[in-house]
């Protein structure tokens, strides 16, 4: 039988969007939508979910207790909207690291987030989350919001992120996730399809980054199989949260 | 969700206001990393206030314990933000406070304390001049509508009071009161001399 995650060269594939690829090319594609997306981040998050990411971001952080002393991880953050939060909550005594895998999107955080008079505790690393290097239990949260469906190896991931947890350290998944009801799912589906890659087209001039967009976001496990997922790696107690109407999920694990 | 976005507006206004004065968010520096909660029992509603240098954080929810929690309803509530006299309010049988009372007291005082610099966020739009002249006029608005609210307070009293008779005076009614707690001891004194008196041995015949 043939196995649909291996090419004609028996290197293994996974899901680009709707199209196949070969593993190694994954992360340069991404990379590549990103690098396209990163200057109109902001701006097209707030175009494309009607300003709904500032709310589903404050949830994140209202889930995360985050106190003072802290360390915290953001993966994949990007324009640093979490980071900033998450600085004011940690004070000077505590950590805030912003990671992303992309240089362009880092490069957009970390001015942002300089421009905003955020600094002193907090620092910028380039990494690639299944392989963070980090060491063994040193955070007490780590977040990755909208970041874990471009990831290659999510099993990778989640488990790297459990090793540089600390024992009884929490890690937030805010990810879009599958509607809830099947009357939203077929709204959203011509909003994603249509919608988003004509946004993309108008404001960024790049309606194949949106599209791949739209496209990640249903190959992307659902609430029940991320939540397997975790538990799998090894996280404790994990739950999830629907926020309007599933179409984002907040999954929270524990590391035992 | 809807919550957290009225949250979030009020939130967006009052940290605005927040910077407006000059001393605020470094005395709300000062209570960075604690976290104040307010329940209101009815209707049930709880929010969670972090405060830290940029300002107030306000969350519908919040992981972990925090620092002080302030369970009254609404209207205690209201009394509590609008009053000068907190520590009365909360004396109150419907208040409960739990833990750090201190931090609640700290940013209840940063609030009342507020002297918003409105002028300076005027001129950014309106330029000096014309902030000075909106503001001197505004200003001299302001105070006649002071006197005037004062005189009309004063007048009114004194209408209903020595004119009309519909009330009593002050004066009259503290005179009077003054009159009722004499009267009220005297009578105290007297119920002890009776019962005293009740008790006294009989004499043996």
């Amino acid at each position: 039988m043939n196995d649909p995650r291996k090419n004609s060269d028996s290197e293994p594939t996974t899901h680009f969007g709707f199209q196949n690829v070969p593993e190694s090319q994954k992360a340069e594609k991404v990379a590549e939508v990103f690098h396209s997306v990163a200057a109109k981040y902001d701006l097209m998050n707030d175009v494309l979910s009607g300003g709904m990411h500032r709310l589903w971001k404050r949830f994140t952080i209202e889930l995360s207790g985050v106190r003072t002393g802290n360390r915290v991880l953001d993966i994949a953050g990007g324009t640093g909207d979490l980071t900033r939060k998450f600085s004011a909550l940690v004070g000077p005594a505590g950590e805030v690291v912003l990671a992303d895998i992309n240089e362009s999107m880092l490069r957009v955080g970390r001015d942002r987030l300089l421009d905003k008079g955020v600094a002193g505790n907090v620092s910028f690393v380039q990494a690639d989350a299944e392989k963070l290097p980090f060491p063994d239990n040193h955070f007490d949260v780590v977040t990755i919001a909208f970041g874990l469906r471009n990831v290659t190896h999510k099993e990778d991931a989640i488990r790297s992120m459990l090793r540089v947890l600390k024992p009884g350290g929490r890690l937030l998944v805010l990810e879009f996730s599958k509607p809830s009801s099947p009357l939203l799912s077929k709204f959203y589906d011509a909003y994603s399809f249509k919608f988003m890659p004509l946004a993309g087209k108008l404001i960024t001039n790049d309606a194949e980054s949106y599209r791949y967009l739209a496209e990640s976001i249903r190959m992307h496990p659902d609430q029940d199989s991320l939540k397997a997922m975790m538990i799998e790696a090894g996280f404790e107690r994990v739950t999830y949260h629907n926020m309007t109407g599933g179409i984002v999920a907040l999954h929270r694990g524990i590391k035992p | 969700m809807l919550l957290a976005g009225l949250f979030a507006g009020v939130e967006l206004g009052l940290n605005r206001v927040l910077a407006m004065d000059s001393t605020a968010l470094p005395r709300l520096a000062r209570l960075s990393g604690r976290v104040i909660a307010v329940e209101c029992v009815a209707p049930p509603l709880q929010l969670f206030i972090l405060p830290s240098a940029s300002g107030l954080q306000l969350a519908a929810q919040w992981t972990g314990e925090p620092d002080c929690r302030l369970r009254a309803p609404a209207s205690s509530l209201l009394r509590l933000a609008t009053s000068t006299d907190k520590t009365r309010i909360l004396h109150s049988p419907e208040v409960s406070l739990e833990g750090d009372s201190a931090a609640l007291l700290e940013l209840a005082g940063i609030l009342q304390d507020l002297e918003l610099d409105w002028e300076y966020e005027l001129a950014r739009w309106l330029g000096p001049v014309g902030s000075q002249l909106l503001g001197s006029h505004l200003r001299s608005r302001v105070n006649w509508s002071g006197q005037a609210l004062g005189s009309l307070r004063l007048n009114l009293a004194d209408y209903l009071s020595e004119e009309s008779r519909s009330l009593v005076g002050q004066r009259e009614a503290d005179a009077r009161f003054a009159e009722l707690d004499r009267l009220k001891l005297a009578l105290d004194r007297l119920d002890a001399r009776i019962e005293r008196l009740a008790q006294r041995p009989k004499p043996i015949v």
